[in-house]
């Protein structure tokens, strides 16, 4: 109830000059903090639990993170007593030296040009792929409900079992696509094992995961379309292209804009996908930036203030993303 | 009553010795031993402990598991809970565990590298002068070394192993080979054979960096200088031996090796006769048998890692025993230890799954002497290269790894190990 | 195709006639999604085929698609592993995120579509920020909060995790679901004497039955698929959900695909269940911010 109250009480001193005169009155009228309570009170009741867990569960160690990215903290030099280990603590305020050292990395750099890419790419194809399923299952055609059911049924694999099938596809000896490929006469390809065709596993993968869900969204946002706009289009001689650009897609803008949004996001932290098909590798070739920070984070001395100083760029920059995002979207009128 | 008399002489006499040699101790391990004095007869300890194991749970656990009913058996007041942790997550979860005080089990299989970096962050129990070590001279000097963190005793040793090279003695016969090569010209001379002769590859590399320390250790190379602190990864030694690595592969006697997977895959390729040769360890013994190839267990070979231009030399690695610092049980845990790294226990586990024994009397066991896996691989202990036990000492491994793809993709042998040597810098600052 | 047209503004859509298309769209139509189905089908149809195979089966340079097949595999995980303890910690686990998570999303969707009050844009921003926060960074603190809260190895600590995970999209879902019923239903609502909650349980949750079924789903497959929370905070071996067990059949150095493939498929039956259930909601109800017009 901490950040209720807060805004409350703030809310309330911007309203004294409205409460100056009335408070003669007091007595038969209510104050502005009792006055907002019993206006808002069903509100803050039914979004109070979601702040409160959200708040303590990721509120809380991104407090602590933000504090503990300004300071040298590892594993080691925290304090701590265990039994008849008593350890004192030894590390100290640095400023922004872990975010300098980050930034002026050239592995940041180009951990960042490959997140970007993995970002622009598997969204592009999640949306493309998912748009055009959509417009084919959105006319009528014979077995639609079953097309719908398996091509959703990715969707229905939890994304660890996912991972594993895939990881094992792609083997180089004993994988099936390698198997089908020597069938062919063709080559087998060692997918995982150099840089490039390891990224072009993951986007795979990941494009499989992801397209469901897109399909889905863009299919409803398809349904929602009056069809009454693609008569008019046709009696004025429309062509289908026309019809595509100048009907479905400003159709679709709002589902669009937030379904490209979410993905984004969803691409940009997808763990799962990269972390247990290639683990990052060769090298560190497939780390994206979420995967590095974990890298950071839990191999050997668990460096806390640096995968925290990680985790805070991370987190500004896709607040940022959004940011930019949002405006462009309240430009062209849209608002969410 | 005998046996009341003889506990208490044992712990008087380990109280001696742990006041003698702890003197440099703020107190800790006498209070630890305060305690584990208390009760007179050891079996009367009453508590719950909890155990992770890292082993195989099919094919190794249930070794174990008979080790803690017997255990139970003659501890009746003790219960053990067994819990399996896979490898490649116990050290992760134990830290995690560790440092937020809750969750840690009180006694985890530690692996040998592990066992500094636990120790130096403060989670280990010192176990010096207490019951959980028991004649201590029997164990073999390299196992025991990493037990040992700024001199005291942080873990007891239960297994220990090395690498050795494993091959198919048919398709080597095949390939007109009666014996395993012993250098690294005669293994790429043979595997150059072994796939002109029988069309199979002749040697299949996995790509792990406790897998190339055979090539740089031939070469006289090493990762680190302990005397000089100094890291040594970049030197001409170790640049031989990557030469050596990346051309076993470009003359073919050796595939390119998948990266992912790489250890199953090479296993695989093995049990089933798509190659004649790999690397690998006493703990792979149990799976290679269950391979087609090996229904005749007699048709495994079993040889010292090849020598290069300096010697034969392959790793030691190895798995403890440790303590959590932050156990309720500490009495109950020493028992443990006691009992598991025994003579006798560790005789069982080496008996029954291959594993080496951690204690020079255990190889004299008739059980440990009718293994015959154990019997070769012995002498390849013998000639096995310690490890330095240093706290940094499980980082080592990742860039190393890192080091050993680049080199794969195409990487010249001194850009790959430039690449590692800064990686190394990073991690330990005051290392020249 | 009523089923497909759940929603009142939809079923003035119309599609494209059979009757209209030529043979060479037709094929190229079918075409296109055969394919489509074909890449989303066959990694799923090639697993439940290795978990027919025997044990080692998976390991064979050959391409062949049955070898020996029978049950074997399905008897192990089930008869010598802990697979049904595992199961029973998942379905505790995911049926409460998907109960409390449908819940609490709902009200917050419901109070942030309808009312303005102080606080409004916070709890929005909110919920934006915390789906971008990476799970990974936040495991080591959370752990340590769990374990002063002494949540670990309990199944509630593991549900209010995942809530933070499902909760934001979903109250950001049924917040678009609640923005396409129209007012002037609460307010009927409030003038025959209802209370705001009244209202909102009465009135309006029934209506945005495609939403909840959506939501539902989403919170279930949130649970049911996680692995890096249950990882960490799950570490007894009774308290393991299924995809902390079965990490245990595919480890670094060994792995028998046999156990990890006959269980993949167990899992995902009750998962494309739940999915069969709620599919017809789901393109209404994913979907509802489009409907506003």
């Amino acid at each position: 109830m901490a950040t209720t109250t807060g805004r409350a009480s703030r809310t309330a001193r911007d309203g004294a000059a409205g409460a100056e005169d009335s408070r003669g009155h007091r007595g038969s009228r209510p104050g502005p903090v009792r006055r907002l309570l019993s206006q808002h009170w069903y509100a803050w009741a039914m979004t109070a639990p979601v702040v409160i867990v959200v708040g303590v569960l990721v509120g809380w160690p991104l407090v602590r993170g933000v504090y503990l990215s300004l300071t040298d903290a590892t594993e080691a030099t925290v304090g701590r007593t265990i039994g008849v280990n008593v350890i004192p603590a030894r590390y100290k305020f640095v400023g922004l030296e872990n975010y300098v050292d980050i930034l002026t990395s050239s592995l940041f750099w180009g951990r960042l040009a490959w997140t970007a890419l993995w970002t622009v790419v598997c969204v592009g194809l999640h949306y493309g792929i998912g748009l055009g399923l959509a417009m084919m299952l959105h006319r009528r055609l014979r077995f639609r409900s079953a097309y719908r059911v398996l091509l959703i049924l990715p969707w229905a694999i939890p994304g660890f079992v996912a991972a594993f099938i895939w990881r094992y596809l792609f083997n180089s000896d004993y994988g099936v696509i390698n198997a089908m490929l020597k069938a062919a006469g063709l080559g087998a390809v060692g997918w995982l094992d150099d840089p490039t065709t390891a990224k072009l596993a993951v986007i795979a993968v990941n494009v499989w995961v992801g397209v469901p869900f897109m399909m889905v969204a863009l299919l409803g946002g398809l349904q929602s379309i009056p069809a009454e706009l693609y008569e008019a289009a046709e009696v004025d001689g429309a062509s289908p292209w026309q019809r595509f650009r100048h009907i479905t897609l400003p159709g679709l803008r709002s589902v669009s804009s937030t379904v490209v949004l979410l993905g984004t996001i969803w691409t940009f932290n997808m763990f799962p996908v990269i972390f247990l098909i290639t683990r990052g590798g060769p090298g560190t070739s497939t780390e994206i930036l979420v995967t590095y920070a974990f890298r950071e984070a839990f191999t050997g001395v668990r460096n806390y203030s640096g995968s925290a100083a990680w985790g805070v760029i991370i987190l500004l920059l896709l607040v940022a993303m959004a940011v930019v995002y949002r405006r462009a979207l309240r430009k062209q009128g849209e608002v969410w | 009553m005998r046996r009341a008399i003889s506990a208490v002489t044992v712990v008087a006499a380990l109280a001696l010795a742990a006041s003698a040699c702890g003197s440099g101790d703020d107190g800790g391990t006498s209070a630890a031993n305060e305690k584990s004095a208390a009760p007179a007869d050891p079996t009367q300890i009453s508590g719950e402990i909890t155990w992770w194991d890292t082993t195989r749970p099919d094919s190794e656990g249930p070794t174990f598991q008979k080790l803690i009913k017997e255990f139970e058996a003659k501890y009746p007041k003790i219960q053990v809970k067994y819990v399996n942790v896979p490898s490649d997550q116990a050290q992760g979860q134990f830290q995690t565990a560790a440092q937020a005080g809750t969750g840690a089990p009180d006694i985890i299989r530690s692996e040998v590298a592990w066992t500094p970096q636990f120790a130096a962050l403060g989670y280990l129990q010192p176990l010096d002068g207490t019951r959980a070590v028991d004649n201590e001279s029997d164990y073999l000097p390299g196992p025991l070394s990493s037990t040992k963190y700024e001199g005291k005793t942080y873990a007891v040793p239960q297994v220990t192993d090395t690498l050795a090279l494993l091959y198919n003695k048919k398709l080597l016969k095949k390939a007109g080979y009666e014996e395993a090569p012993k250098t690294f010209d005669e293994l790429k001379k043979v595997a150059l054979d072994v796939k002109a002769k029988t069309g199979v590859n002749g040697l299949t590399l996995n790509v792990d960096s406790y897998f190339l320390l055979p090539f740089m250790y031939g070469e006289g190379g090493d990762l680190l200088d302990l005397q000089s602190k100094k890291i040594v990864v970049n030197t001409p030694a170790n640049v031989k031996a990557l030469g050596e690595v990346a051309d076993l592969i470009s003359s073919g006697a050796a595939p390119k090796p998948a990266l992912q997977d790489s250890y199953a895959n090479a296993m695989t390729a093995l049990k089933d006769g798509k190659t004649a040769m790999i690397y690998n360890g006493p703990w792979a013994l149990s799976e290679v048998y269950q391979g087609k190839e090996f229904q005749d267990r007699s048709n495994l070979g079993i040889a010292p890692v090849p020598a290069g231009s300096v010697k034969a030399g392959a790793p030691t690695g190895g798995w403890n025993y440790a303590v959590y610092a932050g156990s309720k049980n500490l009495d109950a845990s020493y028992e443990f230890l006691r009992f598991m790294s025994s003579a006798s226990s560790l005789a069982t586990v080496s008996g029954e799954l291959g594993l080496l024994p951690a204690r020079a009397s255990s190889f004299d066991d008739p059980k440990v002497k009718e293994n015959q896996d154990v019997a070769v691989f012995k002498p390849i202990l013998d000639t096995a290269v310690p490890r330095p036990w240093i706290p940094e000492g499980g980082q080592l491994f990742q860039p190393l790894l890192e080091g050993y793809q680049a080199l794969l993709d195409g990487t010249k042998p001194e850009d790959a190990l430039k690449q590692v040597d800064e990686k190394y810098h990073g991690i330990m600052k005051d290392w020249s | 195709m009523s089923t497909d047209m759940p929603s009142a503004a939809t079923t003035h859509t119309r599609s494209y006639g059979r009757q209209q298309r030529s043979l060479a769209g037709s094929v190229l139509l079918h075409g296109g999604l055969l394919l489509a189905t074909a890449v989303s089908l066959f990694p799923v149809v090639w697993l439940v085929l290795t978990s027919l195979k025997p044990r080692d089966g998976w390991l064979s340079s050959e391409l062949e698609i049955f070898n020996q097949p029978s049950l074997t595999n399905y008897a192990r995980v089930l008869g010598d592993t802990q697979f049904l303890v595992w199961l029973l910690n998942s379905v505790l686990a995911a049926g409460l995120t998907m109960a409390l998570g449908v819940f609490v999303a709902a009200t917050t969707g419901y109070a942030i579509s309808r009312f303005r009050f102080p606080g409004h844009r916070g709890v929005m921003w909110l919920l934006l920020v915390t789906q971008m926060f990476p799970v990974a960074i936040l495991i080591v603190p959370l752990y340590n909060l769990m374990a002063g809260l002494g949540l670990l190895n309990r199944i509630p600590g593991l549900v209010a995790a995942y809530l933070t995970v499902a909760v934001p999209f979903c109250a950001w879902m049924m917040k678009s679901y609640f923005d396409t019923i129209p007012r002037e239903i609460d307010q009927a609502g409030l003038v025959d004497g209802l209370t705001p909650f009244g209202t909102f349980w009465r009135v309006v949750l029934p209506l945005a039955r495609p939403s909840l079924a959506v939501t539902a789903f989403y919170c279930f497959m949130t649970a049911w698929g996680e692995v890096a929370y249950a990882t960490v905070f799950m570490s007894q071996e009774e308290k393991r959900t299924l995809g902390v067990g079965l990490q245990q059949f595919v480890g670094q150095h060994w792995s028998d695909w046999g156990l990890l493939t006959a269980s993949a498929v167990l899992i995902a039956i009750p998962a494309a269940v739940v999915f069969l259930l709620v599919q017809r909601h789901l393109v209404a109800g994913l979907t509802s911010g489009a409907t506003k017009m």
